[in-house]
């Protein structure tokens, strides 16, 4: 396992977020994954407690055909935005294998990737990894620029050369504050 | 400088029509919050959020740092969140648990009615000093209905019964969607914030006109919006499938009246004998089993989009929430919107009733966010000179009464509630001290 891939991997998707190129930056996802940004810091789950952002695939579809919608009147004129990733650590040793139940598991919990090593792998599946990064999103749009910091996890699964994202989690350091609208994805 | 007087007050609103001053103007704003904000009955926050003694919360009542907490008898109080000594914050927490409230300043700590109980050094005090005295004061009145906690800042005025009676039913609407019959606001919080005055929120909450335009980004080919309750499939037909008109059944939709600037707006139909999924049909037996399957099935039957109780909160039926509107400054408005859980219900049914809401009315949603768009814009606009009026006539003189409801209904695509709402503002403006 090659950190660089990682790191790699990270610069792509922040690119695409960056290049506005919202649906290719969606299919960086499984069928199954899920984009979440906490509405208060270590919150535990998504289920039972408000979020700025938790989508799967279903939402995320809504959410950037509105993004690419002409009359989204929140990105008339549209944001322009730059992403650096940074202090980029892989959480868990590689697993060899893991289930859907395990990272269901995983999401409710909020996570603790260190954990994942000791459970059992399973059998043919494809191996997942646990890594996270700082994230700062500047955002630039009508004469105003604000910026978005946090910390961000992503569960990441080997496909084929490269990998895709089983869940990306955003922890931003003032989740819980006032926002103005949030139009793009950080 | 503002003229203070009723009758240059008054000159501001007209027929069908409203100064922009009143967007702009910040001694209307300072007027409003001594005269509206400081009288009128505010949502405070809900009983559910203390859950057991000592349990707080913090807030803002025009402006004005509040703290409402649970007491050991378990009665909840509403507190100025100032020391009685020198006026440092005693709860610097949105939300806590604290049987004593200490001050970070010099230690005075007051129990959790307000009661002063212990002072450092006692013996510097002067020699009249009485702790009895020396309470944390409380909001001059508190009225609770079915765990909405609201509070008024002056003595005297429009009593509980009178202000909030007229929207029990709607308060009733939501509470009785609970098997338990109760609500709890304990699902966390969306904050957001804009650059604009706090009645263009007031006002867009019973807004049917805007939808089709502002939220063109949420509909589909069909002219559907995307579905915003667990278990429909879709949601409401907002615009014709050539996309080029409201479609009809928005423009049935009606919005009601009962006086002191409240009301509401009907339900549109939905598919509502097939809005199915685990979860929802999960809630309906349980709901029925408790309530036997008639009550469920009025229960079920929704009539309510959304309701204004006026001036600072509203309730929506359709992705059930209560928001809360705080007025920050002429032209910053901040709104926080509770989920609410239904105490009872299967929790993957309050879980799709959450996940809906962070995509209608978070800071990152797909609805709301073009609606604080408006608002900055409609600030913005508001700058220019060119023209004195802000026009609401849509619907002037087609109000009609509703007896059954005891309302004035009109067209929710008029603009009716609008006028209500200044109506109502008057009343608070004018009246002097
Ligand atoms: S200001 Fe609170 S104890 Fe002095
Ligand atoms: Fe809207």
């Amino acid at each position: 396992m090659d950190p660089r891939e990682f790191e790699a991997f990270l610069f792509h998707e922040a690119r695409l977020l960056d290049d506005r190129r919202f649906r290719d930056w969606m299919e960086l996802f499984t069928e199954d994954g899920s984009y979440w940004i906490p509405a208060v810091p270590e919150q535990e789950s998504p289920f039972d407690q408000a979020s700025l952002f938790y989508d799967d695939r279903e939402l995320m579809k809504t959410r950037i055909a509105r993004l690419q919608h002409p009359r989204i009147h929140v990105q008339t004129p549209p944001s322009r935005t730059a992403h650096l990733i940074a202090n980029i650590v892989i959480e868990s040793p590689p697993l060899a294998g893991a289930c859907r139940a395990l990272r269901d598991i995983c999401l409710e919990r909020g996570d603790a990737g260190a954990s994942l090593a000791d459970r059992e792998a399973v059998e043919g599946e494809p191996p997942e990894y646990l890594v996270s990064s700082t994230v700062i999103m500047v955002e630039y749009r009508n004469d105003k620029q604000r910026i978005f910091a946090g910390r961000q996890q992503h569960r990441l699964r080997r496909e084929g050369g490269s990998f895709k994202i089983v869940r990306k989690r955003v922890d931003l350091i003032n989740c819980d504050s006032a926002f103005e609208a949030i139009a793009v994805p950080i | 400088m503002l003229d203070r007087s009723s009758s240059s007050i008054a000159a501001l609103i007209q027929p069908g029509r409203v100064h922009r001053r009143v967007y702009t103007d910040p001694d209307i704003f300072e007027l409003e919050m001594e005269r509206i904000f400081g009288r009128a009955w505010l949502f405070a926050g809900h009983s559910s959020q203390l859950a057991k003694p000592g349990d707080y919360i913090t807030t803002e009542l025009a402006r004005q740092p509040v703290i409402m907490i649970r007491h050991s008898d378990g009665a909840i109080h509403v507190l100025f969140n100032r020391c009685a000594h020198r006026g440092a914050k005693i709860a610097p927490l949105r939300s806590g648990h604290a049987p004593r409230l200490t001050c970070c300043y010099h230690g005075w700590t007051y129990d959790s009615d307000g009661t002063l109980l212990n002072v450092p050094v006692p013996e510097g005090c002067a020699r009249s000093f009485d702790t009895r005295d020396f309470a944390l004061t409380p909001v001059p009145r508190v009225g609770i209905y079915r765990g909405f906690v609201f509070a008024s800042l002056a003595k005297t005025g429009l009593s509980f019964e009178d202000h909030i009676g007229p929207m029990k039913a709607n308060i009733d609407d939501l509470v009785d969607r609970a098997p338990d019959g109760e609500l709890a606001l304990d699902a966390g919080r969306h904050r957001y914030v804009f650059e604009g005055n706090w009645k263009l929120q007031v006002e867009n909450v019973l807004d049917s006109y805007h939808v089709p335009f502002s939220h063109a980004s949420t509909v589909n080919e069909k002219g559907e919006q995307f579905a915003r309750r667990e278990g429909d499939r879709h949601g409401a037909a907002v615009v014709d499938a050539d996309k080029s008109r409201t479609a009809a059944p928005w423009k049935q939709r009606r919005s009601y009246i009962t006086g002191n600037g409240h009301g509401w707006t009907s339900n549109t139909q939905l598919d509502d004998a097939k809005r199915s999924s685990p979860a929802f049909d999960e809630y309906r037996r349980v709901l029925a089993e408790k309530l036997g399957a008639e009550r469920a099935q009025q229960i079920l039957t929704p009539r309510l989009h959304n309701s204004l109780i006026y001036p600072n909160a509203s309730i929506m039926g359709l992705n059930i929430h209560v928001r809360v509107i705080n007025p920050v400054a002429v032209d910053r408005t901040e709104v926080t919107v509770f989920p609410v859980r239904l105490v009872g219900a299967p929790p993957a049914m309050n879980f799709g009733n959450i996940r809906l809401l962070n995509v209608t009315h978070s800071a990152a949603s797909f609805v709301q966010t073009d609606d604080l768009e408006s608002f900055v814009r409609v600030q913005n606009g508001l700058r220019s000179q060119a023209a004195d009026w802000v026009d609401i006539s849509r619907g002037l003189g087609e109000e009609e009464p509703d007896r059954e409801l005891n309302a004035t209904r009109e067209l929710a695509t008029h603009e009716m509630v609008v006028r209500a709402q200044y109506r109502a503002w008057l009343d608070y403006m004018q009246q002097a001290a």
